[in-house]
This record gives C-alpha cells, sequence and structure tokens, in this order.
C-alpha cells in the first residue's frame, strides 16, 4: 500500500510517489507527468487533462480551466477573480461560486475532484491499485475556506486526505532531503495562478516554516493574458470570448514557452477571421511583463520582515512552479536575492515529490520519519469582531500550527442565554476589511445575571491549517452548543450528498480485502465503545450518548452494504465522535491512579479505556 | 504517572515502553512540557532545541496513522508546545509568566505604578512632544536599567535569596516604557 503526493495546480496537476529510496512523479497512458488541471463536461461525463484540452476552443463554454482560482471562493469573490472566463458562473446563492454547464451547475470543488480522481486513476495503474492515502498540496496561503475546499474535494474523489501540506513547503522537503542542506531558505513559487513566497529553516532535520507570503491571484497566467490581449486588439477583437479567446491565450502561451529559450517568438494566430502575424521579442514580452514579476517581491519583501530576517541571512533561494521559467523572473529573482536561485529539480514536478515525501512520512513505516520533521505555520491572522466592528486577533499569522487560543466570553443581558461570534481571517484591524470565516451562535447558556457566564471558546487551527471551534460554560460546566454557520463553502449535508451521487463501484479483489478490513475496524471500534459506555456511563454528557447511538447506527447501516468508503468514512466518524469521551476516561483514571485508590481498581479502568 | 494503554510507569509525553502518547497536563507548565528548567535566563538556542526535540515527540504528523484518541491528544499536545515556545521566547512575557503564572498583565488587578517613576514619565513625555531629543533617549536608559533589575531580581530569585514581587511592578513601568518609545519612535 502506498501514500501518493499530489500537486493540485491551477494551470497543471501531478502525482507522486516514493519507491525505495526516491520519489518520482507518475506517469499517464501518455507517458506524460503532467495532467492538465482541465475539465470539460460531455454528455457522456467528464474528460480531464489533455483530452479535456484538445479541441476546448470549440467547446469553451463547457471546458474548465483555471478552477482552482475559485476553490473556497463565494460568487462575488470568484466574479471579481474571474478575469476573463471562457465559462460562466452560476447566479444564485452567494456562498459558493457555481459555474453553469449547459442546464446543470457545478461547484469548483466538484471539477477538482474530477481532477483528483484521474490522477488517482494514473496512480491506481502506476502502483496495482493499491493505493492508502494522500497528501494534497495547497498554497501556502489559501485560507481556511479553501483548505476546507480542497479536502473537501479530496473526500469526493475517494481520497482519503492525510494532510494539505504548503506547496512551497513540499518545495523545500523535495529539495532539503537531497541536498542535505543547513540554513534558511526562501521557496520563490509562481504557478499559473498564485504566487507563494515563504522562508524556512532547516535544523537537525526539522523544516520549520519562519514566514509565509504571497498573492493568490497572481501566476503566469496572468503574463498570457497581457499578450493575449495584445494579440486581440492587434486582431480588433478586445472584447473577444470563448473560443476567439482561448486561440488568443493558447498562441500567448505558446509565445511565453518559446521565449523562455529563444530570442525571438513567432505569433501565427486566427482570431476570428482576422489573422495577427507578428514577431514578439524576449525585450517586448519583458517590458510587458515586468510590472506583474515586480508584484511578487512586495510579497517576499514582507516574509522576511515577518521571519524578522535580512537579505543577508537567506542561504539560498529555490524556485518552483512552472512561471519561474520565464528568464525575466529568474533575473529579477537574483537581483532581489542578490544570490543565483536553486533550480536543479524540475520546477514543475518539485512539489509533487516534496508531498509524495511528505506522504510517505505519514505511513508511520517510513524510514525517513525518524530523521525529519515539517513544523508549519498558519498564513493568516484568527480573530474575532469585537465592538464596533474592530478585530481582535487570537492567532497571529506565522504562528506554529497546531495551534489553540481561547477566549471566554459573557453575556450583557439578564437571562441570556446566546452569544453570537463572527470569526475573521486577515491582517486588517476592521472585520470587514477580513475575511468572513464563520458566525457560530452560542446557545444553551444557563440563563444568570449579566456577566455572570463565563463562556470559554477554544479554537483549534490543526496541522492542515483548518479551524474548529469548540464552547464551553466555566461557570456551570455545561458544554455550550455551537452552531457553525460557514459564510462561504459547502455545507456538510452537501458534501455527503455528492459523496453518496458519486460512488462508483468498482469491485476488485484489492477492494474486496479492503472492504473486509474495513468491517473488522468497524466491528472493533464499535464494540469498545458500547463496551466503555456500559462501563461508564457516568462521565458522558449531556446528549452525548444520543450522538454516540446515532453514529453507531449509521454504521450498522453503512455495513449492511457492501461499500467500503462508506463503512471506513462511518468507523472513522464514530472514532473521531468518541475520541473525547475516551480521553476524560483515561484522564479520570489517571486523576484516581494519583490519589492513591488501589492499583487493581485503577489497573481495570485502564483495561477499559485502551480499546476504545 | 502510568501509562494508559501498557500500564509502566512512564516520563514525559511518550511511553518508553509502548509508545503510546499520554493525555497532556490540563494546565501545563510551559518549561515542563519543554523539558526545561524554570529560569528567566533562556537563550533563543536552547529554546529552540528543546520545542523541536518535543515537537518531534508529539507532532501530529507522528501520528497520522493513529486512532482519533492518539490524533486528539497530539494536537493538544503540539498546540501546547507551541504556545509554551511562544510564551518563553519573549523576555517580557517570560518574566509575567515566572513572577504571576500568566504570560501578561492580569485583565483586573495590574499592580498600581510608583507615583515618583509616573511623575518622572509625564516630564519625559512633555519633554519628548516639545521635541527635546534627549528626553527620549533618557527614557532608553530607564529601560536598559529596568530590564538589568528585573534580571537581578530573577537571578537573586534562583539563587534562592529573594522574591519575585516587585516584578511586576517593574514589569508594568516597563510595559508604560516600550508604548511611550513606540509612539514616539514611530
Amino acid at each position: 500500500m502506498s501514500n501518493i503526493g499530489i500537486d493540485l495546480g491551477t494551470t497543471n496537476s501531478l502525482v507522486a510517489v516514493v519507491m525505495g529510496d526516491n520519489a518520482r512523479c507518475l506517469l499517464d497512458d501518455d507517458e506524460q507527468a503532467i495532467t492538465p488541471s482541465a475539465v470539460r463536461y460531455t454528455p457522456e461525463g467528464a474528460l480531464v487533462g489533455r483530452p479535456a484540452l484538445e479541441g476546448a476552443a470549440e467547446h469553451a463554454a463547457t471546458t474548465i480551466t483555471s478552477v482552482k482560482r475559485f476553490m473556497g471562493r463565494s460568487l462575488k469573490e470568484a466574479q471579481a477573480a474571474a478575469g476573463e472566463l471562457h465559462y460562466a458562473l452560476a447566479e444564485g446563492d452567494d456562498a459558493v461560486a457555481r459555474i453553469q454547464i449547459g442546464e446543470t451547475t457545478v461547484t469548483p470543488v466538484e471539477v477538482s475532484a474530477e481532477i483528483l480522481k484521474a490522477l488517482k486513476r494514473v496512480a491506481a495503474d502506476c502502483l496495482l491499485g493499491q493505493i492508502n492515502g494522500a497528501v494534497i498540496t495547497v498554497p501556502a496561503y489559501f485560507d481556511d475556506a479553501q483548505r476546507q475546499a480542497t479536502r473537501d474535494a479530496g473526500r469526493l474523489a475517494g481520497l482519503e486526505v492525510l494532510r494539505l501540506l504548503n506547496e512551497p513547503t513540499a518545495a523545500a522537503i523535495a529539495y532539503g532531503l537531497q541536498e542535505g542542506s543547513h540554513g534558511k531558505y526562501a521557496v520563490y513559487d509562481l504557478g499559473g495562478g498564485t504566487f507563494d513566497i515563504s522562508i524556512l529553516e532547516l535544523t537537525e532535520g526539522v523544516f520549520q516554516v519562519l514566514s509565509t507570503a504571497g498573492d493568490t491571484h497572481l501566476g503566469g497566467d496572468d503574463f498570457d493574458l497581457l499578450l493575449a490581449r495584445q494579440l486581440l486588439e492587434a486582431a480588433n477583437q478586445p472584447d473577444a470570448s470563448g473560443g476567439v479567446f482561448r486561440r488568443a491565450i493558447e498562441a500567448a502561451r505558446a509565445a511565453k514557452e518559446t521565449l523562455t529559450d529563444a530570442e525571438v517568438a513567432a505569433i501565427d494566430v486566427d482570431l476570428g477571421g482576422t489573422r495577427v502575424t507578428r514577431e514578439v521579442s524576449r525585450a517586448d514580452f519583458d517590458a510587458l511583463i515586468h510590472s506583474t514579476v515586480d508584484r511578487t517581491l512586495t510579497a517576499c519583501a514582507q516574509a522576511l520582515k515577518d521571519a524578522q530576517l535580512t537579505l543577508d541571512d537567506v542561504d539560498g533561494v529555490v524556485l518552483v512552479g512552472g512561471s519561474t521559467r520565464v528568464p525575466l523572473v529568474r533575473k529579477v529573482v537574483e537581483d532581489f536575492f542578490q544570490k543565483p536561485p536553486f533550480c536543479d529539480l524540475d520546477p514543475d514536478q518539485v512539489v509533487a515529490l516534496g508531498a509524495a515525501m511528505q506522504a510517505d512520512l505519514l505511513t508511520g513505516t517510513s524510514e525517513l520519519a525518524d530523521d525529519l520533521l515539517l513544523l508549519d505555520v498558519v498564513p493568516l491572522s484568527l480573530g474575532l469582531e469585537t465592538m464596533g466592528g474592530v478585530v481582535e486577533k487570537l492567532i497571529f499569522r506565522c504562528t506554529p500550527i497546531p495551534s489553540q487560543a481561547s477566549e471566554t466570553f459573557t453575556t450583557h443581558v439578564d437571562g441570556q442565554t446566546a452569544v453570537d461570534i463572527h470569526v475573521l481571517q486577515g491582517e486588517r484591524e476592521m472585520a470587514s476589511d477580513c475575511r468572513s470565516l464563520a458566525r457560530f451562535k452560542l446557545r444553551g447558556i444557563p440563563a444568570m445575571p449579566a456577566g455572570l457566564p463565563r463562556v470559554k471558546v477554544v479554537f483549534t487551527v490543526d496541522a492542515d491549517g483548518i479551524l474548529t471551534v469548540t464552547a464551553k460554560e466555566e461557570y456551570t460546566n455545561t458544554e455550550a452548543q455551537i452552531e457553525v454557520q460557514p459564510s462561504y463553502g459547502l455545507e456538510e449535508e452537501e458534501i455527503e450528498q455528492m459523496l453518496e451521487d458519486a460512488i462508483d463501484f468498482a469491485e476488485t479483489d484489492v477492494d474486496a480485502r479492503m472492504l473486509v478490513e474495513a468491517r473488522v475496524e468497524a466491528e472493533q471500534v464499535m464494540s469498545a465503545l458500547e463496551k466503555a459506555i456500559r462501563h461508564d456511563a457516568g462521565i458522558l454528557l449531556d446528549g452525548e450518548l444520543e450522538s454516540f447511538t446515532a453514529a453507531i447506527a449509521s454504521l450498522k447501516e453503512a455495513m449492511a452494504g457492501n461499500d467500503r468508503r462508506k463503512i471506513a468514512d462511518s468507523t472513522y466518524k464514530l472514532d473521531e465522535l468518541s475520541a473525547p469521551y475516551a480521553q476524560r476516561r483515561i484522564e479520570r483514571d489517571l486523576q484516581i491512579a494519583l490519589k492513591g485508590r488501589s492499583a487493581d481498581e485503577v489497573a481495570i479502568n485502564l483495561n477499559i479505556a485502551d480499546k476504545v | 504517572m502510568i501509562c494508559w494503554k501498557c500500564h509502566e510507569a512512564v516520563q514525559g509525553p511518550v511511553c518508553a515502553s509502548c509508545g503510546a502518547l499520554q493525555p497532556p497536563p490540563p494546565k501545563p507548565d510551559y518549561f515542563a512540557v519543554l523539558g526545561l528548567k524554570r529560569s528567566y535566563v533562556l537563550d533563543r538556542a536552547t529554546l529552540e532545541t528543546a520545542w523541536r526535540a518535543v515537537s518531534r515527540k508529539v507532532h501530529p504528523d507522528r501520528y497520522a496513522g493513529k486512532r482519533a484518541l492518539e490524533r486528539r491528544m497530539s494536537l493538544q499536545w503540539t498546540a501546547a508546545v507551541n504556545e509554551a515556545r511562544r510564551v518563553l521566547r519573549d523576555p517580557e512575557s517570560r518574566a509575567w509568566y515566572l513572577a504571576t503564572g500568566i504570560p501578561r498583565p492580569p485583565e483586573r488587578g495590574a499592580p498600581a505604578l510608583d507615583p515618583v517613576f509616573l511623575e518622572e514619565m509625564f516630564e519625559l513625555r512633555f519633554e519628548a512632544e516639545a521635541g527635546d531629543p534627549e528626553a527620549l533617549e533618557r527614557a532608553r536608559e530607564i529601560h536598559t536599567t529596568l530590564e538589568a533589575e528585573i534580571a537581578r531580581r530573577f537571578a537573586a530569585w534562583s539563587a534562592g535569596e529573594g522574591d519575585l514581587d516587585a516584578v511586576p511592578e517593574r514589569l508594568t513601568r516597563l510595559r508604560y516604557l516600550n508604548s511611550m518609545l513606540r509612539e514616539h519612535e514611530a
């Protein structure tokens, strides 16, 4: 069984795996490592990659590219970020951007899931079906909603997402292991649609991210767009869309790629009946994109400042992303950091290779794991809206993750039983300038005089950079209920529905064996919990038994069928749900042990605990 | 302590016998979770080395394939370890933590400043606002002296020759000076 690493890029995606001592990218049937991140919806189903791009000009409205730009975005944000889209965003609910495909709509999460499924098929073909889990990379600068959306896409593609890994960090892993380096490194990652800069320190096998900054709407696609606009103007079609627009983009991209090695690129393209023939010199192209490339340096300076470093402290610069092949980009980076950047590894593959290495570390049997550890940070500050719309920051950017912070709330009116909380992400002072993550209503606060209840709300950012919130009323020790309303993104029920709809019953020998394993695992988790409840009902919280019973019932329902993913998913949920109870039992037992009760009694209790 | 899983005696976050992660302490001592002894003197390199060493043992990457219980405790441990590092990195919050048990001035009942000091500050502020360059210079000198005094009190306390009773008030002075310097240096 292997864990795979996936670079889910704006323009291109790759899948890699560690074989023996080396990470390598897996090749598809055409011997290509790169799968273009393009999906075309046809009446027969979704085409992904090169087949989707072939004839994209004729099917512009149903061919979706650069969908990563819309992950975790609201309709309004997507419209603002859309640039010159050749497909249409659907009008509707603002919380999630949707793309109109004929009569129906798809979400960016579903489109990304199609790409992930295609990569999973490539991996399954290469590895004879033995895929365990996946590490998927995201731009370091992705916020909570964008990370959630990526995780959801993985689930929808039937992958167990072991970890979301920041792209620059993945690149550093790929480089660090090869070079055995120590020191401080800048990772400059310019992809098709996003820019990330991270500063990392490598010490004794620990990769620590010191700071990260970037721009989620800046990349090589912008270079194509600048040149394409010139071509469209030359053809007197400045407002062209659809197929004509696509052809202009394609011509621009081809010219950009030619200019990597050549001084001049010849363009000859038919744009809606007007033939545009011209030569573009590298100097022309550089002049056109210079100010766009310069925009990356603002983020570089910010990252250095956040890491409390000067240029002299940086030992090396690593280039990542296909757009760093553009000669001007290399020159600008070299001038800024005052040293020639590393580019030994293929900039298109380096992120996927690093992701595969991290995936291997997470198998628990990796030999690398004893030497290597990755310590990442939260990219944007998290805070709460307070009086007057001001944001109070709880977790500052560049704090190592996982991270927890808590805040105690009280009531302002006698007998008040609920408090509204607004969680935000960003660096600005005012709530209206930050990104809204979620609105919560703390309910079930015992009716007391104003100011007496003490509701402690704990914010947890996990190793994927994803936020969860729990709350407790400390005065009466009641667990307050939280109603999470994510400001953006899909609801859990929507994801479940998509999963239901998407499940394919591809039965193979491996699947059959995994089905047996999933059932055994489910039985274990269930019987341990049922036993624990029989012995230790006393420390169940209000409502806990009901939620366990419901989760057990849905697990039993899943086990009645033959879908191993559904069984595994329900087992995972029951395990997650009961973990706090299991931990309480352990802690209670350790308390008893400390207070010097008889060792036998403790041993009996502990015996039960270890089965949960 | 005994391990919850194999019942052997256990020290530190991970059981040496069976490798199970232990539940994190409910109110962790920031020095203890990093395996450091309580001390005001703590250089950055020592702290970072200790932080990396504990992170290696408790980080979620180590427990990716384990049951939810251990993954949950791993997250709590790592968050506690990261919080401990954050507090102990900054000499001021480290001093507050050692003197009061919390890493910042208490929300209510912060120590009142000495009236003589306050008067001196009002004068300095007045002179600084009038554009006297020496005022800021004097403020910096007082700052340095205060820091030295705090370090001295901690050194005496470590040697068992004194208490930390006066430290919160001195730290409050330091805060006052810091905010004044920030205002005028900006």
